[in-house]
């Protein structure tokens, strides 16, 4: 059985599961992905070392440095278990060659150990680059003995185990039991959203807790018991207190106890994972490939009724765009998503931590004196036309189409109509990012309703014109040779290019701003006047120079 | 009625995929395009139907310029492009609704019109399945039915048979038949040449992007003096171009 499991999970790796090197076909990607192991994986560990440091400094002067190790291990866990859930559905299950093996006289535990093997490997890469900077300044810094790294390195070894295992025990389950298996895409997105608002709040609490230690409340956090992290940590993985007390006591047979139990129970929880394979990972996995159908005939007639109601090429072909981005996992996360973290994200940094107090001070301090309407006016008007920019919904808008593009060209509905639906899709979504960043602010820097009623009213015309040049990007720049969703808006540097294009806008309304403090009527009256006219100068440019561009396009 | 006068079109500036192309396809009539792989019958089919600009020539459909009304002459032409694996995150009603409205077509008709195609390739309950779940010959159909809502007086297929199951393919086969029947022009291309000889009132042959033969099967048999099949007569004509 053994046998087969390794033979299994050599082929496996072979084919490339785990590093997608399978579609690496040129020298040049396996360069580049080399490099990348090269370079940015010690730069990570690099990047990481720096943090873990500063953070030991200040645990240091109060004797609670082995927290640096507990956070080690807690963050790696987290981070495993996060990637772990995405990584196991997409191996377990929605890999092409799982069907294959279905076929092939195996054992569900020999699939469910083999793949499971080739995942943990691929987790090595994140666990090197978490838990080593740990495990490197705590060493050096704490100036501990070769039995130190010795130990870490049998918790090296073994740290992805749990986390992984918790991972693919969720995701079998979720499998068994729902039919998420046969919902690919809503998994992905689901899944994406749920990694990416982690992500966040990772980076949230390394900034409270690292960047900007504070002492005091440091102490006062550490005195109290663990901090947060820790605890949530080792409620979800127990058994990352005995790595935690292995590695913090190297020197007594306690110590080397701990170790052995932290391994005897990751082996433990590998052997139960196989059992429960056996048991369900088969039931799960067995018409997976059948097709997604109701086909019943009920509602039949009122859902076909409402889908053919006769409504404007304009509006359907709008509703055509919005329902692809949020229907397709990758656009969804980096266009529809997107437009939404951009936001909190900036908002996050300026209320969290000193430099954040610092700004928020700042603004509070703007907005009190009246005389600062028209300035704090266009800071919103820029930020309308900023995060416009920064989704990639407009300027991706053409190059989704990708070898699809033939059939925009064969239907009868002129370029003009499709570019501005194309425009309006991504207006939609940028003004409902821009809209929602306002509110934020609005209850963050407690902003006066008519100055937010003011910047809904003519921010719209920062996200137009935005969106103009964006599609006039695309138009001049496509990417349709693409043969993977990611390529198209994730390898597409007209999401770069329309990025710099909404700072340059954005910025020099902030500079006017700042540089002529306008008063609030000044303000709107000439941001009206300004944008509007760009506005207006950029769509006659797009229904002659666009509409022509697009009639040369030839996919 | 479709008109192509003196039509080229080459790619990157070298490859000449077709040259000055002269051809006629009246309504009323099956008219086949057969050529191998290659020959230019995509790209000519692809010019027709505005996915593709001409380098020269004239490209009328139904006495309309391709170049002065684009939008006009689409909306005459029902397309099937060869490749029907588009649209797959939309449900099978989704993209007809799509199409409908893309062709202007009024609430009542698509409605009826839907219905009865759907009932003719029994596709009634896939509709408000993704497309992605539907098998090739379902998609086909899926994109055939699209083809059809405007009640197209043109109605160019590429490849049409390709992975339709024998009913759906009997069923397509006299489709065709029924619209040029009606005075309707029925273009398409294939590689099977059983179909071909079977259904066409005419074809017209196409090899390196220029047509060796356009008339009825009989003119071809007559030209060539052989009472052959076609695939003998087709196998000949572009043997002798090689």
């Amino acid at each position: 059985m053994k046998n087969k499991m390794l033979l299994l999970t050599r082929t496996l790796l072979k084919n490339g599961e785990g590093f997608g090197i399978k579609g690496m076909k040129n020298k040049v990607s396996k360069v580049l992905f080399a490099l990348m192991l090269i370079i940015i994986l010690p730069g990570l560990v690099v990047m990481f070392s720096f943090f873990v440091n500063s953070a030991y400094s200040a645990l240091a002067v109060i004797g609670q440095e082995g927290v640096i190790i507990s956070w080690g291990i807690a963050i790696t866990s987290t981070v495993i278990l996060l990637f772990g859930i995405f990584y196991i559905a997409a191996s377990f299950y929605f890999s092409r060659d799982v069907e294959v093996l279905l076929y092939l006289p195996l054992k569900p535990r020999q699939i469910v150990g083999a793949k499971f093997l080739t995942a943990a490997i691929f987790e090595y890469i994140i666990t090197a680059a978490v838990f080593l900077p740990a495990v490197i300044v705590y060493g050096i810094r704490s100036a501990v003995g070769i039995v130190f790294y010795l130990y870490s390195f049998v918790v090296f070894v073994f740290i992805p185990v749990v986390p992984l295992c918790l991972a693919s025990v969720l995701v079998m389950i979720l499998m068994r039991f729902t039919n998420a298996s046969k919902h690919k895409d809503t998994f992905s997105i689901i899944g994406g959203t749920l990694a990416l608002l982690l992500g966040m709040g990772i980076n949230i609490v390394m900034q409270r807790f690292i960047v900007n230690i504070n002492l005091q409340e440091l102490e006062a956090l550490i005195t109290k018991g663990e901090n947060t992290l820790a605890l949530l940590t080792s409620g979800i993985f127990p058994t990352a207190r005995w790595a935690v007390s292995a590695l913090l006591d190297t020197a007594t047979a306690a110590g080397f106890l701990n170790l052995l139990l932290y391994a005897a129970a990751s082996a433990a929880v590998y052997i139960f994972l196989l059992f429960l394979g056996e048991k369900v990972y088969i039931k799960g996995v067995v018409g997976l490939s059948e097709s997604v159908s109701k086909r019943n005939k009920q509602n039949k007639a009122e859902e076909r009724d409402k889908f053919l109601k006769k409504h404007s090429a304009l509006r359907t072909y709008t509703m055509l765009e919005l329902k692809l981005l949020f229907r397709t996992p990758i656009y969804f996360l980096n266009c529809v998503i997107v437009n939404f973290i951009w936001p909190v994200l900036l908002l996050i940094y300026m209320v969290m931590g000193t430099e954040g107090a610092d700004m928020q001070g700042m603004v509070k301090q703007l907005i009190i004196n009246t005389d600062n309407a028209g300035t704090i006016f266009l800071f919103g008007i820029a930020m309308f036309a900023f995060v416009a920019g920064f989704n990639g919904t407009v300027s991706t808008s053409i190059s989704r189409e990708g070898q699809e593009l033939f059939v925009k060209k064969y239907i009868p509905v002129s370029y003009r109509t499709q570019i501005l639906a194309k425009v309006l899709s991504g207006f939609i979504l940028s003004i409902a990012g821009a809209v929602f960043m306002l509110i934020a602010a609005t209850a963050v820097f407690k902003l006066p309703l008519y100055i937010s009623l003011l910047i809904l009213v003519a921010g719209w015309m920062g996200t137009l014109l935005i969106s103009f040049f964006e599609i006039l990007l695309d138009l001049y720049n496509p990417k349709l040779d693409w043969d993977s969703e990611q390529k198209a808006v994730k390898q597409n540097m007209n999401v770069v290019y329309s990025m710099v294009i909404s700072s340059i806008v954005g910025g020099l309304t902030i500079y006017a701003a700042a540089q002529f403090s306008p008063g609030i009527i000044t303000a709107a009256l000439s941001a009206v006047l300004i944008y509007g006219g760009l506005n207006v100068l950029v769509y006659f440019l797009l229904c002659k120079k666009g509409v022509e561009r697009f009639k040369q396009l030839e996919g | 009625m479709i008109e192509l006068i003196d039509v080229s079109k080459t790619y990157g500036g070298t490859v000449k995929a077709v040259d000055n192309l002269n051809l006629t396809i009246p309504g009323g009539e099956i008219f086949g395009f057969l050529g191998p792989n290659g020959a230019g019958k995509t790209t000519t089919i692809k010019m027709i139907t505005g996915i593709l600009n001409a380098d020269s020539g004239t490209i009328k459909v139904n006495g309309v310029d391709i170049k002065t009304d684009p939008v006009k002459v689409k909306k005459q032409i029902g397309f099937v492009p060869d490749s029907p694996n588009m649209f797959l995150r939309l449900k099978g009603i989704e993209y007809l609704g799509f199409m409908a409205d893309m062709y202007d077509v009024s609430s009542k008709d698509r409605t009826e019109i839907i219905d009865d195609l759907a009932k003719k390739f029994g596709m009634e309950d896939v509709l408000n399945d993704r497309i992605q779940s539907y098998s090739h010959g379902m998609r086909q159909k899926i994109v055939l039915m699209g083809s059809l809502l405007h009640d197209p007086s043109v109605w160019i297929l590429d490849e049409p048979m390709t992975g339709l199951d024998p009913r759906s393919s009997f069923i397509l086969k006299e489709m065709m038949r029924k619209r040029a029947d009606s005075e309707k022009t029925v273009f398409f291309s294939t590689h099977v040449l059983d179909v071909a000889e079977k259904i066409c009132d005419k074809v017209a042959i196409i090899n390196k992007g220029r047509i060796l033969f356009c008339g009825t099967l009989d003119e071809m048999r007559n030209s060539s003096m052989k009472d052959e099949s076609l695939e003998k007569l087709f196998l000949e004509l572009t043997e002798n171009e090689e």
